[in-house]
């Protein structure tokens, strides 16, 4: 045993323990169900609906965007199974078995980050490309569809699986921050829910720039062909969403260096 | 080979580790003791660099433990039997363990038999009893095939036939050539399992030695014994001797064996017993530790 171990060695260990706990499977199960499920449901009711719509409403109508809201759903279980990944270790006390084996705790960080991020990418693609491709299929013939051919579709479809790996990613590193599984979570919905109502409670003027900052309207824009008013470019709100997810998971990593256990 | 030097661990206001300095050598069980609250956890916790010292060091080889790259092949340990994901299978936790330090999983069969839990591999974790658990922690320390294995209140929790496994288990391994580290608040479980003992109370060390040599010397008395136990009194009294009557002899506290021996040699009195008194290492204990105790009765250290 000559050679250096690595970080491959701790992503194996990684993986075993993201599949052999029920909480992560359901999770897995969960978000793509909800993402396609309530995708399904969501476009059926809009079809059903479609003639009641006025004129202005059709034409702005975004057949992409609707046919992916299922992700709205989801990315409540996708953030929970991040918070999940590390919280559950600091609840059962497992933690401390984890760093013994792994004492250099940034390289046990990074193999989590690797390990869910894999695993949630291939489920969100997948869920949302499926989506996507049942919402269209639901919508024809009676509502405008989209294409992935179509200009920025393809990207949108794509940046929804994105958007939720990301959230997977900040619901790990709350957990890190928090280390608690409860405290962690509620954190996590009041960055979806509660940040943008207390933006409501703000002057017109301030909203219209600070609505943009929100994650989930980082979402609302990386998942639209076109952007919205007052809204980021769905690259600049990647790239946002992205040192967000850097900034969280940054932050608890460096608490987790400090920490005793 | 564990190293520990100055190790010093403030939490706020609380000294739970005060410049402790020992050393835990190979081919022994060494115990390490002292009443609950006095450090023990935290100078392991230390030890495998889950805590930070505020000065001082420990090292295990030669090397902190945080220097390790694989650390379960070097060190094993077992420090709160039920610090393991209660919905994961035994087989599967020891699976992930083994899997960040490049263990072969054939180890992990090997662990769960030698610990006598292969027929409850596949349940989840959270069904097990304290024994089981205690019995999954000790496969998990003995993973790596390590040198050096540290177990924090091991016995806790088993049933008397497991406490004789394990004492065993422990002999065993020290046999093999291997540092083996074993807490307790309990001196008569230490005296039976341990042939090293280092006591600490308040964070501080109090004494180290083998139990032979903190078991000698503390009471410095003798009990003898004659057939003629009229004359051996007598000649007790006439030099001085200060004794109480024992059963059929006598102990006798200001004289050593030599003297005693002399004494009767003298006085013509034939003795048929004359042994030095040992005081019992839990006699010991409480004499060493009764002044923590008290302190630690009145207020919380920073140990569980």
């Amino acid at each position: 045993m000559n050679s250096k171990p690595n970080l491959a060695s701790v992503i194996r260990s990684e993986w075993i323990k993201f599949r052999t706990v029920r909480s992560s499977v359901t999770g897995v199960v969960l978000t793509f169900v909800l993402t396609v499920g309530l995708g399904a449901l969501v476009t059926s009711t809009i079809r059903s609906h479609w003639g009641e719509r006025s004129a202005l409403r059709r034409a702005i109508f975004d057949p992409v965007s609707t046919s992916l809201s299922g992700t709205l759903f989801a990315q409540f279980a996708i953030g929970v199974i991040g918070v999940l990944f590390i919280s559950s270790e600091y609840s059962s006390g497992s933690i401390r078995t984890s760093f013994a084996a792994v004492p250099r705790r940034l390289r046990l960080v990074a193999a989590k980050c690797v390990v869910l991020s894999i695993v949630v990418i291939i489920v969100a693609e997948l869920a949302s490309f499926i989506t996507f491709i049942l919402g269209q299929s639901i919508y024809s013939g009676v509502v405008p569809t989209a294409s992935l051919a179509n200009a920025g579709v393809f990207r949108s479809v794509l940046f929804a699986g994105l958007y939720l790996t990301m959230l997977s990613l900040i619901g790990l590193g709350l957990g890190l921050i928090l280390r608690q599984s409860a405290a962690s979570i509620s954190v996590f919905t009041s960055l979806l829910l509660i940040v943008p109502i207390i933006t409501l409670l703000l002057p017109q003027s301030w909203q219209n720039t600070m609505d943009r900052y929100e994650p989930s309207q980082l979402g609302q824009a990386m998942m639209s062909p076109t952007p919205a008013a007052f809204s980021f470019s769905a690259w600049i709100a990647l790239l946002v969403l992205a040192l967000y997810t850097a900034a969280i998971v940054g932050a608890g990593s460096v608490m987790l260096t400090r920490r005793d256990h | 080979m564990i190293s520990v030097q100055h190790l010093t661990k403030r939490f706020h206001s609380t000294l739970a580790v005060n410049d402790l300095s020992f050393d835990v050598r190979p081919g022994v069980v060494t115990g390490f003791l002292g009443p609950n609250g006095s450090g023990k956890s935290t100078t392991m916790r230390l030890i495998l660099g889950l805590d930070r010292a505020t000065s001082g060091h420990a090292s295990v080889n030669g090397k902190r433990y945080q220097e390790l790259d694989e650390p379960l092949r070097e060190v094993g340990a077992l420090l709160d039997a039920k610090a393991v994901h209660p919905g994961r299978s035994a087989r599967q936790h020891l699976r992930a363990l083994a899997a960040s330090n490049r263990i072969p999983f054939s180890r992990v069969d090997d662990v769960l038999e030698t610990t006598g839990i292969t027929s409850v591999a596949e349940k989840k974790v959270g069904t097990f009893s304290m024994g089981m658990s205690q019995r999954l922690g000790i496969a998990a320390a003995l993973l790596g095939d390590p040198g050096i294995l540290l177990f924090d209140e091991p016995v806790n929790g088993l049933d008397p036939e497991g406490i004789r496994w394990i004492r065993e288990f422990f002999h065993a391994l020290a046999k093999e050539g291997r540092t083996v580290f074993v807490s307790s608040h309990l001196m008569s479980e230490m005296a039976l399992t341990a042939e090293q003992i280092i006591v600490i109370g308040r964070g501080r060390l109090i004494t180290q030695g083998s139990v032979d040599e903190l078991t000698a010397g503390a009471k410095g008395e003798v009990f003898v014994r004659a057939r003629d136990s009229t004359a051996l009194e007598a000649a007790l009294t006439s030099e001085g001797a200060t004794y109480r009557a024992e059963g059929p002899g006598f102990i006798v506290e200001s004289l050593d064996t030599e003297a005693l021996g002399e004494l009767a040699l003298r006085a013509g009195v034939a003795l048929s017993t004359l042994t030095p008194q040992r005081a019992s290492l839990e006699e010991v204990f409480m004499e060493l530790t009764s002044d923590d105790v008290e302190y630690s009765a009145n207020r919380h250290a920073g140990d569980s």
